[in-house]
């Protein structure tokens, strides 16, 4: 999901520890069986080159040293997905180490896919039946014995979460083998794995699942391919590719996996007996049903968004920051910094650098530890466990069809609720975003109109002091805004939206030592790339000051802030401010209502104004990084201009219907 | 393995016209069906048929089917004996539900080409076995009435078809997968990948706010217009 820590994945890769890798389908139990092998060293890293956060961990297993890696989920090791391409790469190029597939007993179908195809990767591996006390809620038994011989290796049944038949895995791991389990395919198909094997390079993996993988279009090997290969080879194998897939009327890449899913069945045929079910429906089970509910949904998303309010906004945004802004920060922190640069630094210059009124100390620090590192840490507390209990897919459910509107679809819900925390980091995470169109289409939206935590702390604050209308008014536009803009780009924006397709996984309780580890890693994030971005801003505001450009900006900026949005000039300096940074800008105009110089109209304006504008300097910049710097100066551009017609209009709207506010 | 064959019988004479050389048994055919079409626009005359056929020797094909009592003819007047009403009747039902087949499902160009080709190669097991598969369709692709069969009389008061895309199951409803028409290759690769194929039992969750299916015991939540493309058999 983010940067830090690309050093320490390298390092991982390199290290000559014996390795362990957990390899499995999404939501199968895997964090929490690495949760019991690793204990306390764990680093959340990001696999190079990649958003995709792999966590890494140090174990003593049966007296040896070991790395235990938990991979990204898959549902098959032929990518559809940045994350598949890392668990198969990590096969595929990183020196090789003992597999462990964990697969959800009473799921096995989907597991035997995947094991399928390690067996055909050649690679040594046993297999984890894990869930198994679902698996046995629900009648399913699983001939553990009998797999075990059919597979050709190790299978062992564990709870992951009870802690129950650890010891056995620990005892498997040392003895893994390869599957002699093998896919017979189409005589045709099977020239083709032969005619391509003989091109390819010695590899951790067998030719024959390399050859299948090309032969299903696996558009993430092609790096590897030009990285291994001449171009002339590789032309050669994109023939033979083409003449079996000239051969069949479906796509080579689902006949692949149809045979393979066909194997599964007879396997589990043999191996699976159903047993009168007990209760399978449990509360956990109804709250992922209602959840998604036409009616029942509703209530269940605004009491989720309640909780989370009440946690970030007013437990995180309230109490947190109250306490680390007034007291850690204004009667200790900061007057000890003042006395300790007047007395170090006698330069009038730089102590007004470091604690003036832009000062790096009084200023950035204060305003990116004190009042922005709170808000964030309890909102990334909490997007960890919507994330983990599994409710946010099913929110992608509930908002799909309004999604649709903006050329979108309910997946694009997963960065614009992260964008609440930090839009910056949900830029990077609309990689997630299948086409093209629609990561430009949210990285748009989240620039023009999702507040982030630190922004919506103030925005709060300044709201609560509103009316309800005030409140609705404000909030309304926005969402208008949102929908209407993104219905026009969808327009324009060329391109086609995808396919919505999402894995609902089970509700679940979460790990809170998963969840732990998870904020940790993104708070470390935020320190790393944030905060340097807030002594930047912070900075060419203190030169600005200096050189009196501020002042001048102001003065351009004056006519329009003072006779289009019917503001005073004092507002035209929070928006500046907001240039760099819109929750300085808010915090700016938070200052101005409290000193009673904005009456409710103008409140309401000015917020609508700043909500629209681009969220700070490093969300630009990661818009240059993600979209490219043509696309993010058209937005820049669209965006301030817009911000400023849409509170014009609205200022206009409001002083011509006369709205008492 | 048949996936290949089965392309060459539908897809590689698409495009070639209706009416093509054809032998004397198939030629009789023709004329039969466009007796029993001109009889259903109530212009059957023995000029109308003449000017309807396109076949060469059209009179002489006419003149053995009164031969061996398919037909009578009186002058301008023609019509079916019992044995040519049924004949004509099959050959009109094989060659309106072929239609609708090649239109509907497989969503071919030059529909009415590849009908006319398969109607003559149908069994009368295959025919009653398409017809289910269509869900006994009172209508084909032109709006013509396609003659009722035996089976379309045994499924009388069910009159839902035994095949149909899952976006029609009500929810909660379970169907075995008959056959899936991709509209996109990466769609059925990723969906194959979650089990999404022919012989596996799926379950209609949900339709709103969106549809979610449900494999096992893995659910996921799709388009609409997915679930169109799935093509299921109740169980």
């Amino acid at each position: 999901m983010h940067d830090h820590g690309t050093n320490d994945a390298e390092r991982y890769r390199d290290s000559n520890l014996n390795k362990v890798l957990l390899i499995g389908n999404p939501n199968v139990g895997k964090s929490a069986l690495f949760g019991l092998l690793t204990g306390k060293y764990v680093t959340v890293s990001n696999y190079p080159g990649t958003t995709v956060e792999v966590t890494y961990g140090n174990a003593v297993l049966n007296k040896t040293r070991t790395l235990v890696i938990d991979t990204p989920g898959v549902n098959s090791l032929v990518p559809m997905s940045e994350d598949e391409k890392v668990t198969r790469d990590m096969l595929l190029t990183d020196r090789a180490g003992v597999v462990v597939q964990v697969a959800d007993a009473k799921n096995l179908r989907r597991g035997l896919l995947i094991t399928l195809q390690l067996a055909e990767m050649g690679v040594p591996f046993i297999l984890d039946l894990n869930m198994d006390d679902e698996a046995k809620s629900r009648g399913i038994m699983v001939d553990q014995e009998k797999l075990s011989r059919m597979l050709g290796i190790e299978v062992v049944k564990t709870v992951a979460i009870r802690r129950s038949g650890i010891d056995r895995l620990l005892k498997s791991i040392q003895h893994p083998r390869r599957s002699p389990a093998g896919v017979q395919y189409d005589d045709a198909m099977e020239t083709g794995v032969r005619d391509i094997s003989a091109f390819l390079p010695e590899t951790n993996i067998s030719a024959r699942s390399l050859a299948l993988m090309i032969l299903a279009g696996d558009e993430s090997l092609r790096g590897w391919l030009h990285a291994n290969l001449q171009d002339k080879v590789i032309s050669k194998i994109e023939k033979i590719r083409q003449e079996v897939q000239s051969k069949f009327n479906n796509s080579l890449g689902y006949l692949i996996n149809q045979r393979r899913l066909k194997k599964a069945d007879e396997i589990l045929s043999q191996v699976l007996s159903l047993h009168e079910a007990g209760k399978g429906s449990t509360i956990a089970f109804h709250i992922g049903r209602w959840s998604m509910h036409p009616i029942y949904g509703l209530p269940i998303l605004a009491f989720v968004l309640y909780l989370v309010y009440q946690f970030v906004g007013v437990f995180g945004a309230g109490d947190a920051v109250g306490f680390l802004e007034e007291t850690v920060f204004g009667e200790y922190l900061n007057p000890w910094a003042t006395k300790i640069v007047t007395f170090v630094f006698p330069v009038p210059f730089i102590q007004e650098l470091l604690i003036g009124d832009y000062g790096l100390i009084t200023m950035a620090l204060t305003y990116a530890i004190a009042i922005v590192l709170p808000i964030v840490g309890f909102f990334f507390i909490a997007f960890g466990i919507l994330e983990d209990s599994g409710y946010l897919p099913r929110l992608a459910v509930m908002v799909n069809k309004v999604f649709k509107v903006m050329g979108l679809n309910g997946k694009a819900v997963l960065p614009m609720v992260l964008g609440l925390g930090c839009d910056t980091m949900a830029t990077l995470t609309t990689r997630i975003l299948e086409t093209k169109k629609e990561r430009i289409l949210v990285t748009l939206l989240l620039a023009l109109g999702v507040p982030c935590s630190a922004q919506l702390g103030v925005i709060l604050g300044m709201v609560s002091g509103l009316s309800g209308i005030a409140t609705a008014i404000w909030l309304g536009s926005i969402v208008v805004v949102m929908l209407l803009v993104g219905y026009i780009a969808s327009k324009i924006v060329p391109g086609e939206p995808s396919d919505f397709v999402l894995e609902l996984p089970p509700i679940r309780v979460p790990q809170l030592m998963n969840i732990f580890v998870k904020t940790l890693a993104r708070v470390q994030w935020y320190l790393k790339e944030a905060v340097p971005l807030f002594m930047l801003g912070t900075f060419i505001l203190f030169v600005g000051h200096k050189i009196g450009a501020l002042a001048y900006i102001q003065q351009i900026t004056d006519p329009l802030v003072v006779g289009m949005l019917g503001l005073p000039s004092k507002a035209a300096e929070a928006f500046v401010i907001g240039f760099l940074r819109r929750d300085y800008g808010a915090a700016g105009l938070f200052m101005l209502a409290k000193g009673g110089m904005l009456d409710p109209i103008q409140i309401v304006v000015s917020l609508v104004v700043i909500t629209l504008f681009v969220p700070c300097i490093a969300n630009f910049f990661m818009m240059v990084k993600e979209r490219g710097m043509k696309a993010a100066l058209y937005m820049v551009a669209f965006i301030f201009p817009f911000a400023f017609a849409v509170g014009g209009a609205l200022n206009w709207v409001l002083r011509t219907l006369k709205v008492a506010l | 393995m048949s996936e290949h064959k089965k392309m060459d019988t539908i897809e590689g004479k698409a495009g070639h016209p209706a009416l093509c050389v054809l032998p004397e048994i198939e030629k009789e055919d023709e004329l039969l069906e466009i007796i029993w079409t001109l009889r259903e626009e109530g212009t059957l005359t023995w000029d109308q048929i003449l000017q309807g056929c396109q076949i060469d020797g059209c009179e002489a094909i006419l003149r053995d089917l009164a031969k061996n009592g398919w037909i009578d003819i009186k002058g301008q007047t023609v019509e079916m004996r019992p044995k040519g009403e049924k004949r004509g009747r099959e050959l009109v039902r094989r060659h309106r539900l072929s239609l609708r087949l090649f239109y509907d499902l497989f969503a071919l160009d030059g529909a009415e080409a590849e009908a006319c080709k398969f109607e003559h190669i149908l069994s009368p097991e295959v025919t009653d076995s398409v017809c289910t598969l269509l869900g006994h369709p009172p209508n084909s692709p032109d709006g013509k009435p396609i003659p009722r069969g035996e089976c379309c009389a045994m499924f009388r008061q069910e009159m839902k078809p035994l095949v149909a895309p899952l976006a029609d199951l009500i929810p909660g409803e379970k169907g075995k997968i008959v056959f899936i028409t991709p509209g996109s290759h990466s769609r059925l690769d990723r969906l194959s990948a979650m089990g999404v194929v022919p012989g596996s039992i799926v379950k209609l969750h949900q339709k709103r706010p969106s549809y979610v299916i449900q494999l096992g015991e893995t659910m996921v939540a799709v388009d609409k217009d997915i679930t169109k493309e799935i093509f299921v058999k109740k169980v």
